[in-house]
């Protein structure tokens, strides 16, 4: 007899299995009597996992609280929209806020599994959603916040990030990668996106217009990549395509063994970056699509300086246009305050409004004549479109009292460090500083002039909250990640030491102390 | 590379603040095959450096018991860290819910208010309706504010457990509480009920602090809003011979547009489609919501409904709900008037009562079979069929009711499977009663369930 080896199948992990026995989406139709049964109708996996393709996150420091993420391609929303979203948060009293994102987008927290049924009724009726918005999903697509308005403009973004995220959710789209997916169109000097999976750069080929791709880059607690040259050149129409093609490989291909080592850089680093372009362009072809029309590219392009903060009132390319730039501190904010934003961009400018990866949100199409009126309104006491040089950019993750890996309060400590810096100290330009609670790096410390981790540091024989220091990140056109400058500084030495490094490496002049 | 040793682990957890300890524990997030009991044990005997972050990982992994155990030892803690509650109680278990409920079972006696204002959004989450009570009475007790908020938390975030007359009642009161921001989560959690637009405008004539009062107006506002909310409604039903539709489905269908403030439409299916009103489409944004106003997966239910909505999404995005007889709060109501008819029909006590019926239109097929069998599990009822055409004949039904002649047994409770008037109603009126619709507790819930659609 002979005996047959049968290799059996590789056993999925928790996430794997989860994902392999119903996609999420297939919980949209039963929202509303979830709302109505509550937990008792979910299971684990259901709760903690599946919900997030529907943008609904269950919070383990607020149970029974919820998160909606939202995508907001381009980072573009109408006041209109604004004003919805501020309804829902409203509902949620105190528990209720809203984060812009890094990834210019908005998050809403302090829900309940009830509202969850109307509220997506609403993004719908206003022309939002929430789609795969979480876990292992193709993020919000990043674009110019100045796309269309913008006087140093090479391309519009708005039209080929809105393509590109309709080919990601429509029918074709992937539904289980093996992990999330960041996606990004540059269109300005300014477009540093090389923290992207998946990121095109405006560059020339043969003296047309079209994108380099870059690809692989991430930021997590094991390792921290630029994005790379994938040596292609892409035509701007073929943007929704390929990119589908990516994303439709990486789904077939990527590590679903090893949760921590299955962001796209690791299968390039499998594969080799050639061989995984023949693969790309092969996943493409068999999608239908047109690798003729891509052609090899060295990876040069047009971007050449890090980002502008784009605050303040700023000309716009239409003649007698401006938008406003204003700083939200720390990216949060709450009913009262969008409800403002939303009447604002109403009155003063075309109704819309755009979101910026520095967290902040800038009200657009202002006629000169109504800047005055603009520039007098209570609210911009508090969005102020002058803050000082460290608060115009500085980023922040949410910190603990919404995520339960946070070492430290991050927005609350980094709001109190930087206007204590402030008192002490005058800057003749923006530093930009990063903020994050943990290593899993969600605040992006690797791309600060001056990035913080938090951490847990030992203090007159206590441990204390602190946080570690990281210098040197460049986002201009010699990239560079930050890297690590001190292991735990004490949060309350925190202003001090700061301090010294504003002064000896940024340029800062210290206040004249009161007498 | 390092290996995990699942038996020793707690114990060579680097301390809080070491540089390996972080890293650590995302190594055991991201593994499977261990158990949060060893771990529970060590940090029960003091062996392993608690805090947050430790909490975080073994959260993912608690079970009933285990979490008990971790909020037992919590509870005992000389300085209790208040945030860890929250991490370590998201787990819902019975027994868990028990030891809540006896850390909190009196406003007056429950020790540290600190402590209990930890436990007592722990036990909303739970979502045990008898809780419910408990939790309002905490909400109303002259407690420190931050307790009464955490209470009134609890109730937030086990909302749609709660009884839902008594919870609209604490709403209320607390909508009138000094406590501003006691008040206004109140009237937030008001306009969340089924019927929130007819609770909200209940407290109009009630003095409330000027930001709630504000606050109610912009609920009520929200909940006024055609265009934001509230999507048009189809809805399909039966009807009567010539596409006569029944008055008491006429009246439903005018005062859910009374409250909805946006259409609803009648199709009989015994009838024309009706056209698409312009309204329909200039009011709502939103998908038509065809609801199938049907008690039985019949023919009607499989064929009929699907062309249905196949005509209308001809003119637009349709969102079509389940058959009314398989909703969760339909069955409970069949259920909760069987059991008052029973309850009526009292019987000498030395007979056996007789088993309550429930009379249906003939029904074939598989799919027929288990939804009958449910629907009896539900309502402790026999299904019986009985023909429209032929109600009163000679078949099954007959032989189930006693001719009505002096000394016969009274006959059983029945109740018949119609929402409307039909000729089983008419034929049979002084033996099935009224049909569902013109009963007080049917006509509520579908009033209450279809105002609440957005």
């Amino acid at each position: 007899m002979t005996s047959v080896s049968v290799s059996s199948p590789p056993v999925l992990s928790k996430v794997e299995q989860a994902k392999a026995d119903l996609c999420g989406l297939e919980l949209a139709p039963r929202l509303e009597e979830l709302g109505r049964q509550g937990w008792e109708a979910l299971d684990e996996a259901t709760l903690t996992i599946r919900l997030k393709w529907l943008g609904i996150f269950f919070r383990p420091v607020t149970p029974g609280r919820f998160m909606v993420r939202l995508r907001l391609p381009n980072g573009v929303i109408s006041a209109e929209q604004l004003a919805v979203l501020a309804d829902v948060i409203d509902r949620c009293g105190e528990h209720g806020s809203a984060d812009l994102t890094t990834r210019q987008n908005i998050q809403l927290r302090g829900l309940l599994l009830e509202d969850m049924a109307p509220l997506m009724a609403a993004l719908e009726g206003v022309g939002l959603t929430s789609r795969q918005s979480g876990h292992d999903n193709p993020r919000n697509v990043t674009g110019n916040p100045l796309a269309g308005i913008d006087p140093e403009e090479i391309v519009d973004t708005r039209p080929l990030v809105d393509a590109i995220q309709a080919a990601l959710l429509g029918p074709a789209g992937p539904r289980n990668l093996p992990r999330k997916f960041n996606v990004a169109v540059g269109g300005a000097p300014d477009s540093f996106l090389l923290h992207n999976d998946l990121a095109f750069l405006p560059a020339h080929h043969n003296g047309a217009l079209g994108f380099t791709v870059m690809v692989g880059g991430f930021f997590s607690a094991q390792r921290n990549e630029l994005a790379i040259p994938l040596g292609l050149w892409l035509p701007a129409e073929q943007l929704p395509g390929f990119t589908l093609a990516v994303l439709r490989h990486y789904e077939r291909s990527g590590n679903r063994q090893q949760r921590n080592k299955s962001r796209l850089m690791y299968l390039i680093d499998q594969l080799g970056v050639e061989s995984y372009r023949q693969a790309v362009l092969s996943t493409w072809a068999e999608l239908g699509g047109d690798p003729a029309t891509a052609a090899a590219h060295d990876g040069s392009h047009l971007v050449t300086r890090a980002p502008r903060d784009g605050l303040g009132v700023q000309s716009q390319k239409q003649q007698g246009l401006h938008w406003a730039g204003l700083h939200v501190p720390m990216g949060r904010l709450d009913a009262e305050g969008m409800v403002e934003l939303a009447r604002l961009a109403r009155i003063y400018g075309s109704g819309e409004l755009r979101l910026t990866e520095a967290q902040n949100a800038l009200i657009v199409n202002v006629p000169a004549e109504r800047l005055e009126a603009l520039l007098a309104e209570p609210l911009l006491q508090r969005f102020r479109p002058d803050p000082s040089p460290l608060q115009a950019e500085a980023v922040s993750c949410t910190g603990n009292a919404y995520c339960s890996f946070a070492l430290i309060p991050t927005k609350g400590a980094a709001q109190a460090v930087l206007e204590e810096l402030e008192q002490r100290v005058e800057l003749p330009h923006a530093v930009r500083m990063h903020w994050t609670g943990c290593p899993n790096a969600c605040g992006q410390p690797y791309m600060g002039q001056i990035g913080l981790m938090g951490a847990k540091a030992r203090k007159d024989g206590e441990m204390v909250e602190a946080a570690k220091i990281f210098l040197g990140g460049s986002m201009d056109a010699e990239p560079k990640l930050a890297e690590l400058h001190d292991k735990g500084v004490p949060l309350s030495d925190l202003p001090d030491v700061l301090e010294q490094l504003l002064v000896e490496r940024f340029g800062a002049r210290r206040r004249p102390m009161p007498a | 590379m390092h290996r995990l040793n699942h038996a020793d682990a707690p114990l060579r957890l680097p301390p809080c603040g070491h540089p390996d300890r972080l890293p650590e524990l995302q190594r055991w997030r991201r593994t499977s095959g261990w158990q949060a009991a060893g771990w529970v044990a060590a940090i029960e005997a003091g062996s392993v450096a608690v805090d947050v972050d430790v909490l975080t990982v073994l959260a993912e992994r608690l079970d009933g018991p285990s979490a008990l155990r971790l909020l037992r030892w919590w509870w005992q803690l000389p300085s209790p860290d208040p945030r860890w509650p929250a991490l370590i109680g998201g787990v819902r278990d019975p027994l868990l819910a028990a030891w809540l409920r006896d850390r909190l079972a009196s406003p007056d006696q429950s020790g540290a208010p600190e402590m209990s204002a930890c436990l007592l959004p722990l036990l909303g989450f739970q979502r045990q309706p008898q809780d419910g009570a408990l939790l309002a009475r905490w909400a109303l007790a002259p407690q420190p504010g931050a307790v009464r908020r955490a209470a009134l938390e609890g109730l937030a975030v086990g909302l749609s457990a709660w009884p839902q007359a008594a919870l609209a009642n604490w709403l209320r009161r607390l909508a009138t509480d000094h406590d501003s921001s006691l008040a206004a989560a109140a009237v937030d959690l008001l306009a969340r009920l089924p019927a929130a637009r007819a609770q909200l405008v209940a407290l109009a004539g009630v003095p409330l602090d000027a930001a709630v009062e504000q606050r109610r107006q912009r609920r009520l506002a929200a909940l006024s809003l055609p265009q934001a909310l509230a999507s048009s409604l189809l809805l399909v039903v039966h009807g009567r011979a010539g596409g006569v539709v029944p008055p008491e489905l006429l009246e439903l269908a005018a005062e859910l547009e009374r409250r909805r403030r946006a259409p609803v439409l009648l199709q009989a299916l015994t009838g024309e489609p009706p056209g698409r009103p312009a309204a329909v489409g200039e009011a709502s944004a939103l998908p038509l919501t065809l609801v199938p106003l049907m008690l039985l997966p019949g023919g009607h239910v499989r064929h009929d409904i699907p062309a249905i909505a196949a005509h209308w999404r001809l003119q637009g995005p349709v969102r079509r709900l389940p058959f009314l007889g398989a909703w969760p709060a339909w069955q409970r109501a069949l259920a909760a008037e069987m059991a008052e008819l029973c309850e009526r029909a009292a019987q000498p006590p030395a007979q056996p009562p007789p088993q309550p019926l429930l009379l249906h239109h003939p029904l074939e097929g598989p799919l027929a079979r288990r939804f009958l069998a449910h629907l009896e599990a539900c309502t402790g009822a026999r299904c019986v069929p009985a023909s429209y055409s032929d109600p009163s004949g000679e078949g099954l039904l007959s032989s189930l009711i006693p001719a009505p002649i002096a000394g016969a047994p009274a006959p059983p409770p029945l109740l018949p499977l119609a929402l409307a008037a039909n000729r089983l109603t008419d034929s049979l009126a002084s033996l099935v009663g009224p049909p569902l619709l013109q009963r007080a507790r049917f006509r509520q819930l579908l009033l209450a369930e279809l105002e609440a659609l957005p």
